[in-house]
């Protein structure tokens, strides 16, 4: 038996931490921004098969510490153990280069800014050349011909396109990690990727995941105890049910957590459609001793000491931005949002709880959507007995009364199921329905829901019920009719993919009870039907997903009669 | 056409008419007035194709002729004219002249042939009744019809019409308002589904002193006194029987002052929902309880003394109902009688001297705990 040799030992190690070239470019510039650099240049060829550059102008190193660089464990990083609770770079194993350097023909070229600097060259990890070299402060790794000497593991490499790909996902995740960091990325000599240092983090985001994805996107930013979020997320009438991104950060640190994504779609219960998967960018902020980087030799996972609270933050964060009436649809050309061609605030200044929430004249601490009530003296205008139009600071909202009082209807149901506080009338004259066989067995299915919202009915001989007392939400309610789509809608099975039963038979209800399109509606009902709208916990959304709201921004009509 | 009349008069013509003018309407002849200077006087006439109301005033008739004018012009020309006499000139069809003191005006109007014709009534054998006694029973019942579109029937106000009697009932399914009025000699017996906006013209059109004679087409209803007509659409359909539904073994009696219990409800419903106006009423010993709790909002209770028999009772009601059917009882007690939470509660006038018999009737609230 006998201890194996380092370069064996760093072979291992490459197992784990390097397995393909895109894990050799993480590694490589998360080193160049822990050094503290201001731009770092990536280029790779075939997919980093045959190289992977990196440089950058951090702080470099002497000569001695770029030999022992290449030392295994050889950390600048950490000094002893209990450093490791709260380490805020990135690595800090000391494992990347040596292990980078086993498996490929490896150059590192450094200097830190005193003297000449070093060129050390290392072929499948034996040093085969110290020599001065002159280059400015920073740091050039150079690894070619990855794997040249694990042919097992070159076989696995998969096509260049798909390496290609990899190496782009992860500079666009530390692209938008490091929004103070300038980034170029170059494959096969056509640049991919050129973002300044210092970008406001909205343009980033819109350069790395595209602006169209970026212009569907509001920004979100709440604070639960000593947890933060921050982030954009997906307005739910521009999420689709396949194609989504999503990226989570900790301190500026990736991470991937399907639970955390869970909980930031909870938050968009009751206001997507069904299947419908909203593109998430959520970066939260937790102090470093309450969350454990150590737990995943890449370093994608991390624990949470406080879970639940995490969970709780991220899912109120969406409901709160969803709450706004940024959330809504603007009207804007490609359907994209108007606000996204006026510069916004840069993601790192929104340290104030409101900065990131619309409308913010003082800062909510309740579901606000910042639309005070007094906007609703300007006149109100019904078009075509279906939108309620009024205007605000802002420019000329729109609102579907339907899809407003659906919203409405669903979060008092909801209320009402909670506090049992539900009116029922009795009907003086009770109404004979006939039902199909489908419907009268949905109807008992759901008879006690139907009864908890104030539907009181029996049996009345062959398919035929009769209603005894009846909801009565609004003064235009048309129980009987209210009552025939409800149980049709359930035996049809319509809003099928709720997975919550009385979610499911609430939003049914609030569709069916609501005021319909095309009714009209005096000035009174508009305002009062804004009033409870804007009330409600998620005023944009109706419970189809699609929008209750759409505003026409001043600057969109400014653009349009050419004064600007 | 040429006539003289009093600023006065017109001025109340034009109002009389003028609630029957649509104030939207795809036709452009119904924004207008009939005007028809006539050997008998000046007649207006004005229809928005549901009720039809045309009335005469005296005026000084030189030349007859007949024109229509924009209603809403013609009103405020009128309106604002100083009191003097009024002269009318038109010349050809569609152009009329209007002088009074030293005002001129010219108005364009549309040809009498594009007015809508009024419904054919025959008044041969027309039945006769009181406008008074009429007037009793609208004032009284038309507020309880159904103003919602599911039920047609109940946006009518069910008038039965019988030779010693006159019935009127009207309810939107959660509320009834029934009168019954004896009276002598109508000449008829019928069952009429009326429209409530026409009866509201019936009861502010007629003096309260003046005979009218009522008659009916196969769907439509004319009334007529000596110088106002008013027709009317029928609403057809049998009329859902409320005799079975008004109940007669409600066990529970409560009396009290209209006054003290209507201030007691419209503080509560302060506190209620604004949708559904639930409170709670709570019977016994001689005590009215009445409680409200609105989830998000806040609760009120508060305590008066009643003449209550029977056994205790809970029931809760939208408090908007038992307001309004205490704003149309005639008399400063009522007493309302209960039989259970689910079932109906009626009210009555306490000493009401007049031969006529009224009830009103609202149905519970389901209170949930």
């Amino acid at each position: 038996m006998a201890i194996l040799p380092d370069a064996v030992a760093n072979q291992i190690a490459a197992g784990e931490v390097v397995d393909r070239p895109a894990s050799v470019v993480k590694e490589l510039v998360e080193n160049a921004i822990d050094a503290g650099a201001r731009h770092v240049r990536v280029e790779i060829a075939e997919g980093g098969k045959t190289l992977i550059a990196v440089s950058d102008d951090g702080s470099g190193m002497g000569r001695e510490d770029a030999i022992l660089a290449l030392d295994r464990h050889a950390t600048s990083k950490i000094v002893v153990a209990a450093d490791l609770v709260g380490v805020n770079t990135f690595g800090f194993r000391g494992e990347a280069l040596p292990a980078i350097a086993s498996v490929a023909r490896f150059q590192l070229t450094t200097t830190d800014g005193e003297g000449d600097g070093t060129e050390v060259t290392v072929t499948g990890g034996r040093v085969e050349r110290v020599a001065p070299v002159a280059r400015q402060r920073g740091t050039t790794v150079t690894v070619r011909n990855l794997f040249f000497n694990t042919p097992a593991r070159r076989k696995f490499l998969r096509s260049v396109s798909s390496e290609t790909r990899a190496a782009w996902e992860v500079i666009g995740i530390l692209a938008l990690s490091h929004p103070d960091v300038g980034i170029e990325f170059v494959a096969d000599e056509s640049a991919r990727l050129q973002v300044p240092a210092d970008q406001p983090e909205t343009d980033r985001l819109g350069q790395v995941w595209g602006r169209d994805v970026v212009a569907s996107m509001i920004p979100l930013g709440h604070a639960v105890g000593s947890v933060r979020v921050e982030g954009m997320i997906q307005r739910p009438a521009d999420a689709r049910p396949t194609g989504r991104r999503t990226q989570l950060f900790v301190n500026g640190r990736p991470f991937r957590d399907p639970g955390l994504i869970r909980a930031a779609e909870a938050g968009y219960r009751s206001a997507i459609a069904p299947g419908d998967r909203p593109t998430l960018l959520l970066k939260l902020s937790v102090p470093p001793g309450d969350v454990d980087v150590n737990v995943h030799p890449a370093k994608l996972e991390v624990r949470f000491r406080e879970r639940f609270q995490v969970e709780r933050a991220i899912e109120e964060a969406v409901r709160l931005a969803l709450g706004g009436l940024d959330a809504s649809a603007t009207l804007a050309p490609g359907g994209g949002s108007a606000g996204w061609a006026s510069p916004r605030r840069p993601m790192a200044e929104a340290s104030g709880d409101a900065a990131w929430l619309p409308f913010d004249q003082a800062a909510p601490a309740a579901p606000d959507a910042g639309i005070s009530t007094r906007s609703f003296a300007a006149p109100l205008f019904q078009l075509r007995d279906t939108y309620i139009v009024f205007e605000t600071p802002e420019g000329a909202v729109f609102v579907d009364q339907h899809s407003a009082h659906e919203r409405v209807l669903y979060e008092q149901v909801m209320a009402d199921f909670e506090s049992g506080a539900v009116a029922s009338q009795r009907l003086l004259l009770p109404i004979t329905i006939e039902l199909t066989d489908e419907e009268l067995e949905a109807a008992e299915r759901v008879g006690d829901s139907l009864r908890r919202i104030g539907f009181e009915f029996e049996p009345f001989g062959g398919r035929s019920v009769v209603l005894h007392a009846v909801p009565s939400p609004h003064p235009r309610f048309d129980a009987t009719l209210c009552f025939r789509e409800l149980v049709a809608d359930l035996a049809r099975g319509r809003f099928g993919g709720w997975a919550n039963q009385l979610e499911r038979f609430a939003a049914t209800y609030a569709c069916r009870a609501a005021v319909k399109a095309g009714m009209p509606l005096s000035e009174p009902e508009m305002r009062s039907l804004l009033v409870r709208l804007f009330a409600t916990e998620l005023p944009p959304h109706d419970v189809h997903g699609r929008s209750t709201i759409v505003t026409v921004p001043v600057d969109e009509l400014e653009r349009r009669f050419g004064r600007r | 056409m040429k006539f003289t009349i009093t600023r006065e008069k017109l001025h109340e013509g034009l109002g009389a008419v003028a609630a029957s003018i649509p104030s939207k309407t795809t036709l452009p002849v119904l924004s207008n007035i009939l005007v028809e200077a006539t050997k008998d006087g000046l007649r207006l006439s004005g229809t928005d194709l549901d009720i039809a109301v045309s009335t005469i005033i005296p005026a000084q008739v030189d030349q007859e002729g007949a024109t229509t004018l924009p209603a809403r012009k013609l009103s405020e020309i009128v309106r604002e004219l100083p009191s003097a006499a009024i002269r009318v000139t038109g010349s050809g069809e569609q152009r009329v002249q209007i002088e009074c003191g030293r005002s001129k005006f010219k108005l364009l109007g549309l040809s009498r042939d594009e007015f809508p014709a009024f419904p054919a009534v025959k008044f041969d054998g027309a039945w006769r009744v009181q406008a008074k006694e009429l007037q009793k029973l609208i004032a009284h019942v038309a507020f309880a019809a159904s103003t919602e579109e599911s039920r047609p029937i109940l946006n009518g106000v069910l008038w039965e019409l019988r030779p010693d009697r006159m019935r009127m009932v009207a309810t939107n399914g959660h509320r009834l308002a029934r009168m019954d009025v004896p009276v002598k000699g109508t000449g008829g017996q019928a069952d009429l589904i009326v429209p409530p906006k026409a009866l509201e013209q019936i009861r502010k059109l007629f003096g309260p002193d003046e005979e009218i004679e009522i008659a009916r087409s196969d769907n439509h209803l004319g009334f007529r006194s000596a110088g106002t007509q008013i027709f009317t659409r029928l609403i057809e359909g049998p009329y859902p029987n409320c005799d079975q539904v008004i109940p007669r073994e409600n066990d529970k009696i409560m009396t009290t002052d209209k006054a003290a219990f209507t201030a007691a409800l419209r503080r509560m419903s302060i506190v209620a929902s604004d949708q559904t106006h639930r409170i709670r009423l709570a019977f016994a010993n001689g005590a009215c309880k009445l409680s409200v709790t609105t989830p998000d909002l806040g609760e009120a209770q508060e305590e008066m003394t009643v003449a209550y028999e029977g056994d205790p009772l809970e029931i809760g009601f939208n408090a908007a109902y038992l307001i309004e059917i205490l704003k149309y009882a005639p008399t400063d007690e009522v007493r309302m009688s209960f039989k259970g939470p689910e079932r109906a509660m009626t009210c009555e006038p306490v000493g009401w001297d007049d031969p006529a018999s009224y009830l009103t009737l609202v149905m519970p609230l389901r209170l949930l705990d």
